[in-house]
């Protein structure tokens, strides 16, 4: 029997404070920037795949710049080698040369 | 904090045998009065990103590509001068004054009037880990470094090749 009349009094209809339809009406009336934010249409598909394209393009410009830099920079350390061997090179014959000539001389 | 005190001056200790090992081949007053000067500097990361752009499929590409293949460093400084002897002749014993005991000479050529080449080798067991040239001409000073194994051989072979110009001195020997 208490649970019946807990209930009941759980349920019951309860009328709003006076008022409180206006203070709905009122607050929705204060935020209208809010609910045109909500109303507002969802963007084009056509303007994602433009910001996806320039994503994309971004990086591989900036994979190509990199790409080309380290050639760059591979080309002149090849160039660099190939210097560095000419002169140690040189230099080594040129021992040699000299070894020769005074083995020839005795 | 012992701990950490040990492990530092272990690192230390390891560190330091390496940095002693660092040739210094710059010689400012030389820079200074060279008409001409060559500088190349390529470690070990330069080295190998020149390694990539040698031609496997060519012979003489692959020879040189082998030879750099395990090198730390190539150090190049090459002085031209405008008159004979315009630079310190002692520049010979600074350079060699460097090198630690396992720096064996390979070749001295001494002359009081003309060319003066040493080649330096480490030697670590019988294998060469680092070479120093050194030529000092009435016009020209060069040293070179080369630190890893290298075969003296092959490289003096190199000249000629993938464009490098023989070099053929004419001599005044009286």
């Amino acid at each position: 029997m208490n649970l019946e009349h807990d209930l009941r009094r759980a349920l019951r209809r309860e009328s709003p404070a006076p008022g409180f339809a206006n203070r709905v009406l009122e607050r929705i009336e204060r935020a209208p920037e809010r609910n045109l934010m909500v109303q507002q249409p969802p963007r084009p598909v056509w303007w994602r795949a433009a910001a996806a394209s320039a994503t994309f393009a971004l990086l591989l410009g900036g994979l190509a710049t990199y790409k080309l830099v380290e050639y760059r920079r591979g080309v002149e350390a090849k160039e660099k080698v190939l210097a560095a061997m000419q002169i140690a090179g040189e230099k080594v014959r040129l021992a040699q040369q000299e070894v020769r000539e005074i083995g020839s001389q005795h | 904090m012992r701990k950490f005190l040990f492990v530092f001056l272990l690192t230390l200790l390891t560190a330091m045998p390496a940095a002693a090992q660092k040739i210094n081949l710059d010689f400012p007053e030389l820079a200074e009065r060279a008409e001409e000067e060559v500088e190349i500097t390529l470690d070990a990361s330069m080295l190998r990103m020149a390694g990539k752009f040698f031609s496997g499929h060519d012979a003489d590409e692959r020879a040189v590509r082998d030879m750099i293949n395990g090198l730390s460093g190539i150090y190049v400084r090459s002085y031209q001068f405008g008159s004979d002897w315009e630079y310190d002749r002692n520049l010979f014993k600074r350079v060699k004054a460097q090198l630690g005991a396992t720096w064996k000479p390979f070749v001295n050529v001494r002359s009081k009037t003309k060319d003066n080449v040493v080649i330096m080798a480490d030697m670590r067991g019988d294998k060469i880990t680092g070479l120093v040239i050194i030529a000092s001409e009435p016009r020209e000073f060069t040293i070179v470094n080369i630190d890893g194994p290298i075969d003296i051989e092959r490289l003096s072979s190199l000249e000629g090749e993938f464009g490098i110009p023989h070099i053929t001195k004419e001599r005044d020997r009286d």
